[in-house]
Order: structure tokens, then sequence, then C-alpha cells
């Protein structure tokens, strides 16, 4: 996929467009992922002087306020640009109530929202005065709606929302504080969501469909609508917002947090547009969900076709070779990146993570002085330090960094399970279960934490195994689930899983004493070795929790495209073959046992215990085959 | 800038490592180890033999270490390695040392290790034992945990896992920087050295990172290369703390100012470092109080105390008010000073805080003795007591708690007042001899400066100046390098007026010439030293008749009398003052200031030592006039006195007075009784002018005598004789002074005896002599 010269141009336009537009709705974070972008599409070789004079009369005129392109609110917004302006400003100065006041007063939105409480039942915030209102009042003040343009009205009910959020965020005060239960709950969502709905409401033509706004109150509404779980509604709405306004990076942002397994983002890519940010999309919901197949190096490497130097796709392609536990070629990448970008922080913490689990201690400690250089108050810096704590063991100090991490954004998820992973190495396991809960809570996603929360159940030990059992199991889910394609119970048995996870349930079950769930994991964690590129293995790297699989190097397999690859003989592996081998000699199966003790043999582990097994198998076998004989001879 | 390490202690611990680890050879260790502790351990002990100039040089070398690493290049060049490639001196292996630290993990690694310097405990022991490793060679050298190495390679490792993050950054960043002097000598004598080395990340990244890598290292090391003039120096809070203890010990101890230099060096530092401690306000306070601002001394004490009104559950509010009485005190706003002194008693006790409260009592009692004018409405109010009542009040509660600078100062007062009330010496004696042997048996060294000045004193009043001077002599030398600035200021100019006395002006101004000039910047030791001087030149002026010089410095003396805080220099200058009218002929002025001192002293009730010296002055007036049988009953008071209390210097001028009345009376031959019994032991007392002016009164008394035999006879011959002889021997002594007018006196005299002996030749001669004498007189003038 390459572009010519008139798409290229027609790409940067749009993206410049999108960087104002985000920019005059304070979407910060989405205006600067466009332009990041932006600048990363290469400039034209020779741009002629009358061609560039041309473009600067044309549309290059104005970067401060894009045009709007619908007449009737281009009208409203000429008319509101005074007020606009003073509520920008204020946005831009973080007073979120004023800004929102602005556009939207108090009284208006009491009048905007008690109509529909006598109408309906009287629940939500019950507001004394909105109830003596009658309901003629509810056109007018629709109407009060209405006159606002799209843009201010956005503006408004943003600030709100962020207003809520910070609220809620103050509420919850100390992070893992005796507040900080998650269960505080932004108080404007309710507003907001009754304003939109009337809004939308009101554009409803007769044949019930909506009339096609500009994407950005769609995509707020699509947000809500998520923050109040409702999943469904809110994929509708932002949708339909990506429809209009593709460049909205926030937006198909919401959209990846709503996916959680593969089919989902297949059957909703069938309903979104096909342009060049869905392909993003789709890759980096992809990488989000754990994939690394060829497909995804492939559709990557055109797209850094056409933006060789964005370090959004950069870093998609460094996770993805993350992902397929290329740990070197990842470093690589991130490492360029770097040197590219000295000033972006922007992940990488999964840079940091890299570098821990290869104990590049070093280039880590480098990494966090970078960092803590450009700015030590960002969630990225605290966790990458953090890191480094921790690969000094100096776990009291990386909790209080991943604490740090924490405060300054409540939903790094990276941060709570490493803290996680902290605390159990402090021996503090509630605190430890607390952190995985938190984790998972903001990402269902996460095997990681899935797995810590596991592990931690385990070390509690007495009354958890079960739930120890079931947190593996979701945590085998999260790892692999979207691959197999279909569910785990049903795909057991062609599944690829993470030998260790597997061994570690069976382990479990065994000390539950049900051995025959026991038998059929470690059954499970042996076939992880078979695949055709099993065999011989190079050494396995430093085994890091962040990887439960750091024991199965395959390095490069991902390149060779195999599809069912296995793992190789690993450490977990291994035990899961010495304690089927024994297990067989329990139950006197001599014949698999001897088989299984040769293989240990044959892989050159354990093979003191294994040669002693297979004597032991043989002189069974002999007393058996000699009792065999006797009786024989008896009869 | 974190709270204790920086660049200048890894440094250390880099020497400290390489010690244990024997690449120190045996003969340099002494060097090495004495540079490493000469920094760890307090300056009190290695340093207090030495001169005040040494004594900054401390705080001077100290900021050096800090700021550049040259220091330790000064101390290991000279020496060779024990162990590693030949040729490479100490300085190189420790160079390497510090740039292995490559990275900063590196630095991280280079803490952890420290431990390995330490020797182990049993616990460790054991636990090695039980992993199987085996114990440190016998041979190995460790560091006990609680020496001082082993106690600061704690410290510095504890506070490094104290760090921040950002704290740590800064910390190798600021290592970095002061490395990087060395890096030429490094990159010279190591091949492969590289532009990048200081950071071996970057060094190993730059093939991966090509032309970028400098972006990133200047993203990571912000202003590091860029050679910045306001670079800012790598000091840690403890430094500053060290260096503004060390400082203000100083000005407390010895009472002298920062040198300039040095100040400027530390005002430096402070403002790189931006946590400055709230004591830098109380260094602040000193100055300018030492440098006699009053305004800005005020504001900097109010700060201060703002600051640490409250800290560490103490309350320091009545240190606050005792620093203010005695800041006001010293610029003269007496009423003030009580007001706060008071305050400050009535808070100590509130507090319990029986230290300060026994040194405010200590202190308003002495006040009160200086200023009885203002205390005299306290005292009638409270409960205070006359003085020898709140004295032995305080010395018994010094005795009690135990605060023996208190104790001894108490006997000293003591003392003191036993000697000005003119009651028994040997009671005066008994209190030094005692409050002597506190100060030996607590080795309090700078008390000794009171002790010594009071015997000084004692001697002087007995007439054995040669005690006296050798006392000075003694504490100068000995002593004097541990006192505080003002001791040393006094003594050297008692020295000073002994060397007038003795006509020896030159050497008296050289005298106080030599005293240090930086201490002397302080304010009050300044306009005593300025007064001094001006005092000696003017009694030179006067006896070289100089009058009009005499009362130019006469009047800028006088102008600065009211805020004149020493009693016994306002008396002295009001002494000359009178002695200029009498030599201007202006006798009746001379007379009503003589009257009105008389008056000042009775009320103030002061040492009986003025009183007499006053007494005899208006003797002298009398007689100028005279009139000297007037003056009878005064002088016979004044000889009274000086007998009991032993005056011994003013006994003999008394004496002198006397037997000079009797000649008055005609009665020549007691009056010569008198005096000859009297000169020998007045000689004693180095005094010229009065030795001379006995002398003179021998030789009227003798001529007197020659009057009464009968003309030509030999009897009368020899009185003459004798006469002119005394005259003689007036007139060397008048010489040694240099004073004019009465060696033209005695010149006269010795004329006219010879005229009246008839020897006309030498009359002749003594009257050229003397006309060549006014001649000079008047050149010398000019």
């Amino acid at each position: 996929m390459s572009l010519n010269d008139r798409e290229k141009s027609q790409l940067r336009s749009a993206l410049q467009e999108a960087v104002v537009k985000c920019s005059e709705r304070c979407l910060y974070q989405s205006s600067k992922w466009a332009a990041e972008l932006l600048n990363a599409i290469p400039e034209p070789e020779v741009p002629l002087d009358d061609s560039r004079l041309s473009e600067v009369s044309s549309g290059y005129a104005s970067t401060v306020a894009a045009p709007n392109m619908d007449p009737a609110e281009a009208i409203l917004e000429s008319n509101e640009i005074s007020k606009y302006l003073l509520a920008k400003s204020l946005f831009d100065c973080r007073e979120y109530d004023r800004c929102a006041a602005v556009f939207l007063p108090e009284t208006t939105l009491t009048g905007v929202i008690s109509p529909k409480e006598t109408n309906t039942t009287p629940k939500g915030k019950g507001k004394g005065k909105g109830k003596a209102t009658t309901g003629n009042s509810r056109p007018r003040n629709g109407q009060a709606i209405l006159k606002i343009s799209q843009r201010s009205l956005f503006l408004s009910l943003y600030a709100k929302f962020l207003s809520g959020e910070k609220r809620k965020d103050e509420d919850a005060e100390m992070v893992m504080g005796p507040q900080d239960l998650g269960t505080c709950r932004n108080k404007q969502l309710t507003t907001i969501n009754r304003v939109l709905d009337i809004w939308f409401e009101s554009r409803r033509t007769g044949d019930g469909e909506y009339m096609d706004g500009q994407g950005w109150l769609e995509y707020l509404y699509g947000m809500i609508l998520a923050k109040e779980k409702n999943e469904d509604q809110a994929l509708y709405w932002l949708v339909r917002s990506v429809h209009m306004f593709p460049m909205n990076w926030g937006c198909w942002l919401e959209m990846t947090s709503l996916i959680t397994r593969v089919d989902d983002l297949n059957r909703v890519m069938t309903r979104l547009p096909q342009n060049i940010v869905s392909f993003m999309f789709h890759i980096h919901t992809s990488l989000e969900l754990y994939q690394h197949d060829a497909n995804l190096a492939n559709s990557l490497d055109q797209l850094l076709n056409i933006f060789p130097s964005s370090s959004f796709l950069m870093t998609c392609n460094a996770l993805l070779s993350y992902h397929a536990k290329d740990l070197v070629a990842a470093e690589q990448n991130f490492s360029h990146l770097l040197s590219l970008h000295p000033y972006r922080l922007d992940s990488l913490d999964h840079y940091s993570n890299i570098l821990y689990v290869m104990n590049a201690r070093p280039k880590l400690a480098f990494l966090a002085h970078l960092c803590s250089n450009v700015d030590k108050f960002r969630p990225e810096s605290c966790v990458v330090i953090g890191n480094y704590y921790s690969l000094l063991s100096l776990h009291e100090k990386a909790v209080q960094y991943f604490r740090r991490a924490l405060t300054l954004d409540r939903a790094c998820l990276s941060a709570w399970t490493l803290m996680g992973h902290e605390y159990v190495e402090l021996k503090n396991t509630h605190a430890a279960i607390e952190s995985y809960r938190r984790a998972v809570d903001v990402n269902r996603r996460d095997y990681r934490a899935w797995y810590g929360l596991g592990q931690t159940y385990e070390v509690l030990e007495m009354h958890a195994n079960q739930d120890g059992i079931k947190a593996l199991k979701r945590a085998l889910l999260a790892d692999n689930y979207y691959e197999a394609g279909s569910s785990f119970e049903s795909a057991a048995d062609s599944m690829r899983g993470d030998p260790e996870i597997l061994l570690q349930i069976a382990g479990m079950y065994d000390t539950l004493g049900e051995v025959e769930d026991a038998k059929a994991y470690m059954e499970m964690c042996v076939a992880q070795e078979v695949g055709p590129a099993g065999g011989s293995q190079d050494e396995p790297v430093a085994i890091h929790r962040d990887s439960p699989g750091g024991g199965s190097d395959d390095a490069g397999e991902g390149s060779r495209g195999a599809g069912t690859e296995g793992t190789g003989v690993t450490a977990a592996t291994s035990k899961a073959r010495m304690w089927l081998a024994r297990f067989a000699m329990r139950t006197e199966d001599y014949a698999t046992a001897g088989r299984l003790a040769n293989e240990l043999c044959q892989d050159g582990v354990e093979v003191e215990e294994a040669k002693a097994l297979i004597r032991e198998v043989r002189s069974r076998t002999e007393s058996a085959g000699g009792d065999g004989a006797a009786r024989g001879r008896a009869s | 800038m974190s709270r204790f390490l920086n660049p200048a202690k890894i440094g250390l611990l880099a020497l400290i490592e390489l010690y244990t680890n024997k690449i120190v050879p045996t003969s340099s260790i002494v060097d090495v180890l004495s540079f490493i502790t000469s920094y760890l351990i307090d300056n009190d002990i290695i340093n207090s033999a030495s001169s005040p100039t040494d004594q900054w040089q401390r705080a001077e070398s100290m900021i050096d270490l800090v700021v550049s690493i040259s220091d330790f290049e000064k101390v290991l060049t000279p020496h060779t390695a024990a162990s590693g490639i030949p040729g490479r001196n100490l300085w190189y292996v420790f160079v390497d040392k510090l740039w292995r630290i490559d990275s900063l993990d590196a630095l991280h690694g280079f803490f952890d290790n420290c431990s390995a310097l330490l020797e182990k405990t049993k616990e460790e022991l054991r636990r090695d034992a039980e992993m199987g490793i085996p114990p440190p060679a016998p041979d190995a050298i460790q560091l006990s945990r609680n020496s001082p190495f082993g106690a600061f390679v704690r410290r510095s490792q504890l506070e490094f896992t104290r760090l921040r993050f950002h704290d740590a950054i800064e910390l190798w960043k600021d290592f970095v920087k002061y490395r990087k002097a060395t890096a030429a000598y490094y990159g010279k004598k190591t091949p492969a050295f590289h532009e990048l080395s200081f950071d071996n990340v970057l060094l190993t990244g730059e093939s991966e990172w090509g032309q970028s890598v400098e972006a990133i290292a200047s993203v990571a090391y912000d202003d590091v290369f860029r050679d910045d003039l306001n670079a800012t120096a790598p000091v840690s809070t403890d430094d500053i703390e060290k260096i503004l203890e060390f400082q203000i010990d100083q000005m407390q101890k010895y009472g002298n100012r920062v040198p300039l230099d040095i100040r400027h060096r530390f005002h430096n530092l402070i403002t790189d470092s931006y946590m400055v401690p709230s004591l830098s306000h109380y260094l602040s306070y000193l100055e300018a109080w030492r440098a006699g601002d009053y305004a800005t001394s005020f504001d900097y004490l109010h700060r201060y105390f703002d600051y640490t009104m409250q800290n560490r559950d103490r309350s320091f509010y009545q240190y606050a008010l005792m620093n203010l009485a005695v800041l006001q005190a010293d610029f003269g706003c007496h009423k003030e000073a009580i007001a706060a002194m008071l305050e400050t008693v009535s808070t100590a006790r509130e507090n319990r805080d029986m230290t300060c409260l026994n040194f405010a009592l200590n202190w308003l009692f002495h006040f009160g003795r200086a200023h009885s004018e203002v205390t005299q409405e306290l005292e009638s109010k409270s409960q205070m007591g006359t003085g020898k009542e709140s004295l032995a009040f305080l010395r018994s509660r010094a005795k009690e708690t135990g605060t023996w600078s208190l104790w001894s100062s108490a006997l000293m007062s003591e003392a003191k007042m036993c000697l000005s009330h003119g009651e028994s010496v040997a009671t005066a004696l008994e209190h030094l001899v005692r409050s002597s042997q506190i100060l030996v048996e607590r080795n309090m060294t700078s008390m000794i400066g009171s002790q010594l000045s009071i015997n000084i004193a004692l001697w002087d009043r007995l007439g054995v100046a040669y005690l006296s001077t050798t006392t000075c002599e003694v504490f100068l030398q000995c002593h004097a390098r541990h006192a505080i600035f003002d001791d040393e200021l006094k003594v050297a100019s008692r020295q000073a007026s002994m060397l007038t006395l003795k006509g020896k002006y030159d050497e008296a101004l050289e005298r106080l010439g030599t005293l240090d000039s930086d201490s002397l910047r302080a304010w009050k030791p300044n306009q005593y030293w300025h007064k001094f001087r001006g005092i000696i030149e003017l009694r030179r002026d006067l006896h070289h008749n100089n009058l009009d010089g005499a009362e130019l410095l006469l009047s800028q003396l006088l102008q600065s009398k009211s805020e004149d805080l020493e009693p016994d220099l306002a008396f002295s200058i009001d002494t000359l003052h009178v002695e200029c009218l009498i030599r201007r002929g202006n006798l009746e002025e001379a007379f009503i200031k003589v009257e009105k001192m008389v008056v000042e002293l009775r009320e103030e009730n002061k040492d009986v030592a003025l009183r007499v010296r006053l007494l005899l002055l208006k003797a002298e007036l009398l007689d100028k006039c005279g009139r000297p049988q007037k003056a009878f009953t005064i002088v016979v008071r004044a000889t009274n006195i000086a007998w009991r209390a032993r005056l011994i210097p003013y006994l003999w001028p008394a004496i002198g007075a006397l037997a000079n009345i009797l000649s008055s009376l005609g009665e020549f031959e007691p009056a010569i009784q008198l005096l000859n019994a009297v000169l020998p032991r007045s000689l004693e007392c180095e005094n010229s002018t009065m030795t001379a002016k006995l002398y003179s009164h021998l030789g009227d008394a003798n001529v007197g005598m020659a009057g009464k035999m009968p003309p030509k006879s030999n009897k009368r011959r020899e009185y003459l004789m004798k006469g002119v002889e005394a005259i003689e021997k007036a007139f060397n002594h008048y010489s040694s002074v240099e004073d004019i007018e009465k060696q033209c006196e005695m010149m006269a005299k010795k004329a006219t005896i010879m005229k009246a002996a008839g020897d006309y030749v030498l009359a002749n001669d003594y009257a050229a002599a003397y006309l060549a004498l006014r001649r000079d007189a008047a050149q010398l003038k000019i």
C-alpha cells in the first residue's frame, strides 16, 4: 500500500484539519496523535514555489479555527465566537466548571434535565427546583441546547465530564487508601447523558434515524455510555462517530477499550469505514489483544512505508516483537524510537519492561535517568523508575514509584500489575491481590494481572486454590483465547497455552487432590512443546513475571510464520513430564513412565532423576514380568 | 541537592576503597589517611593548636574539595601505586577508579559494594559459614563498623538508599561534572578513552543511535556539556551546614569576622544550593553584628528566630530574647536590652531552661555593674539585692547545676569586686585561685583570657609591673589562640599602654599594629583599637607639647564619648583632657572638669582606683595654682585609700604630693625622708612620669634643705648637688617619655641651681641646653 503524491497531500490536509479540530475541542491527546502522524509523512521532494503559494492561498490560511462545512453550524459558530473563545481559554486553564457554565449554566441544565424527570421516574439527581417547572418548558429548553453550536456543546459537556473525573480522583484520595475502592463514580455522567439524550432525540428525523452530526457529540456520547457500562450502545455511537470524523484517534481508543476478544474485533471491523485510520485501529487493537502474526507485521510494514518516522507505528512494531517474545528486536525498535524522539515518554514503560526482562541494568538506569530528566511526574517515568528499582531488588522504593504513577494516573494499568508483583516480593499478599484486582478491573485483557492474581492465591494456599485456578484460567484465556478463536473448554486439546501457567494449574489441582484434572493439565503442558519448530532450543532468557513463558524463548519464530509452532522443551514442560512419569509409576503404568523418563533423558533435563526412574521402571517391570512368569508357571 | 552525598564524598569513598584494597603503598598511607580524615572528623580536635588563619584555611579547603577535584590531585600525584601498571601514580589509579563508575547503574553498584569494605558482623559471618562462603583473609583491611571510616561508609550507603531517584540522578550528573576535569588527563593515559566515556550506555549506544546520540545525551545530561559559567557547585546540605556551623563557631569563639574571600566563596555555595538552612540567617546576623550594622543584624536575628522558634519540640524563644538583649546592649540601647533580658529571665524560668537562666542572670549582673544608671531603678524595685548577694547566689547555682563557666566567672567577678571596692587583696587572690582551679580542671581554654586579664590588673594595682607584663606575654604566647579576640586586643592594648608609660610610643603603636587585621574587621574591636591608638598619639602629642594636634585628637575622641562603651577608655580620655587643659594653662576649666568627674564617680560607686586618681589630679591642680597646702586633706585621703587598698601605683604619687606639701611648708627633712623611702619602690612600677615627678620633688626638697644650711657651707653645696642629681634623674625620666615641657623645666631648674651654686659656666651650658630644647620642641611641633 503506497500512496501517490496527491493522496499524500490529501492525507496531509486531512490530518491538519484533524489537528485543528481536535485542539478546538481541547482533545489534546488526539490532536497530538494526529500531529505526530502528520509530521511522519515525508515531505514531497521538490515542492514548487508557486504550488506552495497556491496551497497557502487555498486552505492553509487559518490554523486557529477550521471552517465548518455545515452552513447552519457555521452561522452558529460565528455568532458565538467570543463566548467560545472564553470557554476554550477557561478550559485551557483547567477551570472546567467555569468553562461548562459559559454555554450551559446550571439553570439551563436543570431546565433540560428535570422535565424529563417529571415525565419519567424521578430518580437520579433529584432537583427540587426542576420539579416545579412544567412540561411545556421542555421544548424551550431543548431549543436552548439546539441554539448552541455542536462544537460549543461538545466543549461544555466535555469540560463537565472532565470536572467530574477530577472530582472522582479527588474523592478517591490516596492510592489504595480507605476511600480508594474503585467505587467512586463520576457524578456528572448522568447529567451529560441526559443532555446528550435530549439532543439526539431532538435531531431524530421522522423515520427514526438520527441526523448526521459532526461526529464529536457522538464520540462523547459513546464515551459516556461506555463509562456507564452500556457497551453495545457505546460501540454503536462510537462507530457512528468514526464514520463522520475518522481522524479522531481518541474515539478509536475508546473502541479498543470496549473490544475484549478477537472475534469482537473482527465483527466490529465489518462495520467500520475502510480507511487508513481504521487500518491502524485494527493493528493497534490486535496488539492490545496480544496478537502477533505475520499478517499484522505485514500490514504494519505497509503503514510504515507511508509514515516512515511515525513514533506511534514504531511503538506498535516494537510491541509486536515483544508479544512475539522477540525481546532483542523489540529492544532495538524501542532504542531506535528513543533516538528519533528523545523527549517522547509515551509507551517507554513497555520499553522498561523489555529491558527488565533482558536484565539490562545500565540501560534501564539510563532510560530512567532520561525519563526523570524529561519529566519526573509522568506515570511513564514513574513506572520506568519503579522497574529499575525492582531490578535492584529495592522493592519498597519500587512500590513507592508505582504508587506515584498511580496517583498521577489511576488508569495506569501496568503500574497496578507491577505494584502487585512488588507486593508479592514484599510478601504483602493482600495488597498484592488488591493491586492485581484493580489492574484486572481497569483492563480485563491483561493476562499478567490474572496470572499474578492466580499465583498470589496459590501463596494464600489454604482456601483460595479454587479461586487461584480460576484466575489462572482467566490468565490463559486472556493470553490465548483470541487466537484459538473459540471457547477455552472446547479448544482445550488444540490450544496453545503457556506451559508455565498450565503447569501451575496442574500443580494446584494436584495439591487439591484432584488428580485427574492435574493429569489433564500436565499433559496439556507437555503437549505445548510439540510443533514443527520443536527440538533444540536456545537457552531460556531470564524468567520474568512479565513473560511467564520466559522459559520459552522462541526468538525468530514469529518471522518464520509458523502458525502452530510449539514452545519446545522448557523447564515447565520437563517438570510436567517428570510429574507425569511419577504419576505413571504410581498408577503402575510402567510403559508410559519408561517412555517419559527416556524423553527426559533425551532432553537432557534432570537426567539423573530420569535415569533413576528408568532403573526403577525396569526393575518393576522385571519383577512384574517375573511375577507373571512365575504365575504362568504355576498355572 | 542531596542531604549528605556529593561527588567529593564519592571521591573519598573511592579513596577509602583503594586503601582497603591495598593499592596505597605503605609509605603514603599516612598522607592519604590524614587527608581523608581531615574531611571526616570535625575540626576541633585537629586544628585547635593552629593560628586563626589556619583555621580559616580549613573552611577554605572544605569548599575547595566540594567544588573541584584538584584537591585530590594535589594529594595523590606524589604517591606511587602499590599495584597495577608500574609508573602510574596513585592519582591515575584514583581517576581510573572514578572513571570505572561509568553509568548510573554502576553508581548504584558502587554504593552497593561499599558494604564489602566493612567488617562483617557475627551474624553475617555465621550466615556466610552456613552458605559456605569462606571468611575474609586475615590480612585483608576491613573497616570496623564504628570507626570513623566505617561510620562514613555506612552513612554514605544509608544516605544513598534514602535518595529519591531524582536526587540520585542529580548526584550522578554532579559526579559526571565533577569528574570531567580529569578527562584530559585520563584520556591521555587511556587509549580506549572516548568523548562519551562518561556514560557507558551512551558509548555502547552510539553504534545503534549514530548521530542522534548527542541529542539523547543532551536530553539526559542537559547542561553537563555546556561550560556554563553559572554552573552550580555540587554541594550537599550536610556540607553547607558543616561550613555554617564552622563559621558560627569561629565567630562566637574568637569574635572575629569571616575573611572576605571565604565569605564570597561561601556565598556562591549558598546560592547554588536550593535549600538554605536557616542557620545561614544566624551567620548573617553575626556578620552584621560584628560589622556594626545594627539595622541589618536586627533584621537577621528576627528572621532566624522566626524560622526556628519551635525546633525539635524545643522552644527557642528565650534564646531569641537573649540574643536580642545582647545585641541591643552592644549597640547602646541599654533600656531595651534590660527589658529584653528580663523577659529572657522570665521565659527561661517558665521553660525551666537552667543554662539560659543562669546565663541571663550572670549577664544582668555584669551589665548592672557596667551601667548602673540603667539598672538602678530596677534594683530598688526587684529582689535582685546587692551585687554581692546576687553573686553568691549565682555561684551556688552554678555549683549545683555544674555550669563550670558560670561558676568561674562568678568567682572572677567577686575577685574583681573585691579589688574595685578596695577590699582585701588576699580574698581577691583566693577567688582568683579558685576560679583558676576550675578552669584548669575543666580545661576551659576560652575563659583563660578573662582570668589572666584580672591577673594583669591585680599585678598592676600591686605595682609589680614586671609580673603584669609577663602575664600579658604569657597570655599572648600561650592562650591567645583559644581566646576570643576581644581578650587578645585588650591585653595587647594593655601592653601598649605600658610601653607608652615608659615612653616607647613607636613600639606601642607597632604592638597594636601587629594585631590580626582580619579580626579587626569587627566593628567593636575596631573602634576600640582606633581609640586606643588615638589615646597613645594624644599622650605623645601632649608630651611633645603639640597642643594643637592634641586638641584635634581630643575633639575626635571626646565626640564619641557618650557612646563609648569602655569605661576605662573614657576615663583615660577624660584625664588626658584635663592634662591638656592644664598644659594650656586653663586651670579653671580643668578644675571644673575634675569636679564633674568626681561627682559622677560618687554617683556610680565605681572603682576606688579611679577615685584616688581623681583626688591626685585635684591635688596636682591645686599645686599648679600655687596652693599646695589646700590639697593637704585631699592628699592624705588619697594616700589613706591607696594604702588600704594596696593601690601601689597611686600610693607613691600620693606620697610624692604629700612630700611636695611638706616642702611647701618648709618641712624639707621629712619630705626627703618620705621621698627616699618611696623612690626605689616606685621604680618597680615602671611609670617614668611618676618617677620623674618624685625625683623632681626630691630635687626641690634638697634645694630647700640647701637653703636652710648656712651659705657657702659644705652642707649647702652637698644638698645643692643632691638636688641637681635628683633633677638630673627627673630630667632623664622626663626625656624618656619625651615630655618637652618638663624637660625644659628641669633644665631651667638645673641652670638656676648652678647659678645659685656659683658655677656660671655650667649654668650657661644648661641655659644653652634649655634653649636648644625649646628649639627642638618647636621643630617637633612643626
